[in-house]
């Protein structure tokens, strides 16, 4: 009864109507949710004051504090010796603190870490050399727990005045690619805040 | 070799699948018998392609050829033989070649039951399904490659699949259930497809679309609660549905495929729902690939999301195609899906499938909403946000609870119209006893609302469910005065699609009974236990004896053993596990149960000290969680009644309005 010979073609503007704007939207918002990394956790820190620590440095020259390093950008690396990345990451970080040096000031900070398993490993990483930047040891993660570290290595980018203005989760790694480049990525954010 | 082998065998997939497509439109315009023969051969050899190239890949597993990359990826040599073999599915390339697999599967059965007849129907159909066998097949070949030669990793890198697919045997079924639910909505949206451009959209071809829905149906129904399953048995948050977003992704054509199976009956029956009963269909398979979208694309973060994967755009690319191309051929064929009957009256069977329809539509839009209402978020105003379980629960049980009803109430009515009076007798005697039932429990002590309100009205839905499987026997009985077994047994082969239904009925009553006692009642405790002291919890004394660690080939193993003590009385012994797996940083547990009609004493190990000396222990009784497994088994068995062919095809006989 219902089957038409020659189906006439007409278009119910109504339904298309609904069809298209129940269906549009969906796809839009999941489009969005392609450039957005779920893993990436936001940083509640940013534009607000860097927490303040003051910690031991590995190499026994004292302590460190936030306090003495304002003045100059700080970039603040905390990292680990179980961490798997980190290996990747140091000399990237090594490379920029020698070029960088004299404008920004780097600091490692050891994540539930032990200082001679840390002296030991950076021995290794640097290749007898010295370290570029100080290593503080955070007894007991308190100063990790100030920043929300979610896991290593995680790197805080405060500014001049104490406040902190970038994060980034994860290793900055070497990479031919240049759109994956760490490298380039350390480069554009100190690039940024100079 | 067998990287060769398999893309080889691809290209040929995706050669016949594309070929196929093309001729199934033009057969399917213009009739034509050979061009239909045509179509079905590249379909047959589209769908065996696909299944020498999963076995190829299955001996490249078992074989341990490094070589090919999939096998390099999840591959160990100390996997054990089943793992191995599983590891089909346990990342996304192998999962999508596996997909391929399943789809040949139903496309085998499909050209097997369509030898004879339906020749208007099958071109569009199988043109359809090769439309989507194309696109999956142009994944297996580009962006998701499993079978490309590759440089072997050092062998220390072999660490097998993903560890929490190794923690447990659920893992073995859940996902080729959810896979057959999930690809098996192919098949009827190309019949759906096929029904559109054709405009022949009487209740002919809903008869069979609905049988091609329910197998599925069932499996999807399965796959679900074997996700709940698995996260109960491995997890170790004493819970077995969190409302993550993948988990949504399983349920929401799961709704969806309900409602369908509903209108389907009241268009057969009355011809009332015609559009939205196409839309249903549609809708439910593009949930399907919204849901692998979820899973696959990265862009949830989930228990299943394995990693950031390049597919996610061209799933969505492949999506918005199939929502647009649906929107258009309704939005073109609108003036036929016109209603042919009228409502009878607000108390009719058919009133109360059409509500139940809606708060299925509903219920879909709300899960659907609080799944993507994060990404919204983000993009708009750039913030981190989840939608929690309370969201959702405070949504889904009064729809849910509101379906249940209507599942009692629908059934009780006759079609078409109905005075008050007799609805009234017909309601009453299940009513009034399921009233009865849960005052009953409301004196024994079940003191919170909700799950008194839950019981009451599956109480309701069984009994009318109960009442609609007997009353055909007793009729029977006196009518031809047969003794009640052959007169059971005549009346189920008369009705088995009733009988089906009213089982899969029974199924939702206890399921959701146990989701409410469970969800409501649930207790925990939790502490570190020296050795030899104990944990109370309820009438339970759980007693660390001792804790002793193991290798097993693919795992380090840390379990403490626990003796159970109810009521002082020694009734088992439980050994919650911590397994650590080489290449994994977390160890990951497996929650011991002891299991009763009741309850369940659920134990999640959360710690061993150093020197074994103590445990960390977390306690839960689950009350009436068994029943879910054995609701879910009932339902599966309901649906594979109704879906069971029937051995002489009869035309559907549409009653008069």
């Amino acid at each position: 009864m219902n089957v038409a010979q020659t189906p006439k073609p007409a278009i119910s503007w109504p339904a298309l109507l609904v069809g298209l704007g129940l269906t549009l939207p969906l796809l839009g918002i999941l489009l969005s949710g392609l450039f957005h990394d779920p893993h990436d956790l936001g940083n509640p820190l940013e534009d607000e004051t860097a927490p303040r620590f003051t910690l031991p440095r590995l190499d026994g020259q004292g302590t460190l504090s936030l306090e003495q390093l304002r003045g100059k950008p700080t970039i603040i690396n905390f990292w680990a010796t179980w961490c798997q990345s980190c290996p990747l990451e140091h000399p990237v970080l090594e490379q920029a603190a020698r070029e960088f040096g004299d404008q920004v000031q780097f600091v490692g900070i050891a994540y539930e870490d032990k200082s001679e398993r840390l002296s030991a490993w950076l021995q290794r990483a640097n290749r007898g050399r010295p370290s570029a930047y100080p290593t503080l040891i955070d007894v007991g993660g308190k100063v990790a727990v100030a920043y929300g570290v979610y896991g290593v290595p995680e790197t805080y980018f405060v500014d001049a005045q104490g406040t902190v203005k970038h994060k980034k989760t994860g290793p900055f790694l070497p990479s031919a690619d240049p759109t994956a480049d760490g490298r380039l990525e350390l480069r554009r954010i100190l690039g940024e805040m100079l | 070799m067998n990287s060769a082998l398999g893309q080889g065998l691809i290209l040929l997939s995706l050669a016949t699948a594309t070929v196929g497509c093309i001729l199934g439109f033009a057969a399917g315009r213009s009739g034509s018998a050979a061009g239909l023969r045509w179509t079905r051969w590249l379909a047959g050899t589209y769908a065996t392609s696909l299944i020498l190239a999963n076995l190829v890949m299955e001996y490249a597993l078992l074989t341990h050829d490094f070589t090919v990359k999939y096998v390099d990826m999840v591959g160990s040599t100390s996997s054990p033989t089943y793992i191995t073999i599983v590891s089909l599915w346990s990342s996304l390339e192998g999962s999508i070649l596996f997909w391929g697999m399943i789809l040949a599967i139903y496309i085998w059965g499909f050209l097997a039951t369509t030898r004879q007849g339906h020749e208007r129907m099958t071109p569009y159909t199988l043109a359809t399904v090769l439309a989507v066998g194309t696109f999956f097949s142009f994944l297996i070949a580009g962006p998701a490659d499993p079978f490309s030669a590759v440089q072997p990793r050092p062998d220390s890198m072999h660490t097998g699949p993903n560890p929490l697919l190794q923690n447990h045997w659920l893992m073995i079924i859940h996902p080729p259930a959810l896979y057959l639910g999930y690809v098996g909505m192919t098949i009827p949206f190309g019949m759906g497809v096929s029904a559109l451009l054709r405009g022949e959209l009487g209740a002919s071809w809903m008869a069979l679309t609905r049988s091609w829905m329910l197998v599925p149906f069932g499996f999807l129904t399965a796959g679900v609660v074997l996700g709940g399953w698995w996260a109960y048995e491995v997890l170790g948050w004493g819970g077995y549905w969190a409302w993550d977003p993948v988990e949504n992704a399983s349920f929401l054509p799961w709704l969806t495929a309900a409602a369908f199976l509903h209108a389907a009956m009241l268009e057969e029956r009355r011809g009332l729902l015609k559009a939205w009963t196409v839309v249903l269909l549609l809708v439910t398979f593009a949930l399907t690939i919204l849901g692998t979208f979820m899973t696959r694309s990265g862009v949830f973060n989930s228990v299943h999301s394995f990693t950031q994967s390049a597919i996610g755009p061209t799933f969505l690319v492949f999506l918005a195609v199939i929502l647009v191309i649906s929107v258009l051929l309704v939005g073109l064929r609108m003036h036929l899906l016109s209603d042919e009957g009228s409502l009878g009256s607000p108390l009719s069977r058919d009133a109360a499938f059409i509500v139940n329809n809606l708060l299925f539509a509903g219920f879909t839009f709300v899960v659907l909403v609080g799944t993507v209402f994060p990404l919204l978020a983000e993009a708009v105003r750039d913030i981190k946000l989840s939608v929690g379980a309370p969201f959702f629960n405070q949504l889904s049980v009064p729809i849910g609870l509101t379906i249940v009803f209507l599942m009692g109430v629908g059934p009780a009515l006759p079609w078409g119209r109905t005075s008050g009076k007799e609805a009234a007798s017909l309601l009453w005697v299940p009513l009034t006893t399921s009233l009865i039932l849960g005052a009953l429990a409301l004196a024994l002590g079940m003191r919170q609302l909700w799950p008194v309100v839950t019981l009451i009205v599956s109480l309701f839905a069984a009994l009318v469910a109960l009442r609609d499987m007997v009353t055909p026997v007793s009729a029977l009985m006196r009518r031809r005065g047969l003794p009640p077994l052959a007169a059971a047994s005549l009346a189920f082969r008369r009705g088995r699609r009733r009988y089906g239904g009213q089982i899969v009925h029974i199924g939702v009553a206890l399921v959701v009974v146990s989701i409410a006692v469970s969800s409501s009642y649930q207790v925990i405790e939790e502490g570190m236990v020296p050795k030899g002291q104990s944990l109370t919890i309820a009438d339970y004394e759980l007693r660390f004896e001792e804790s002793r660690s193991f290798r097993e080939p693919h795992r380090d193993v840390l379990e403490a053993q626990f003796t159970v003590l109810q009521n002082g009385r020694e009734v088992g012994s439980l050994g919650p596990r911590l397994n650590r797996y080489s290449g994994q940083m977390n160890p990951i547990g497996t929650p011991a149960v002891l299991s009763t009609a009741r309850q369940d004493l659920y134990l999640s190990l959360m710690s061993v000290a150093k020197d074994g000396q103590a445990a960390g222990l977390r306690a839960f009784i689950n009350p009436m969680v068994s029943w879910l497994w054995v609701g879910a088994t009932v339902m599966v068995l309901g649906v594979l009644i109704a879906a069971w062919p029937r051995r002489r095809q009869k035309p559907a006989t549409k009653a008069a309005a």
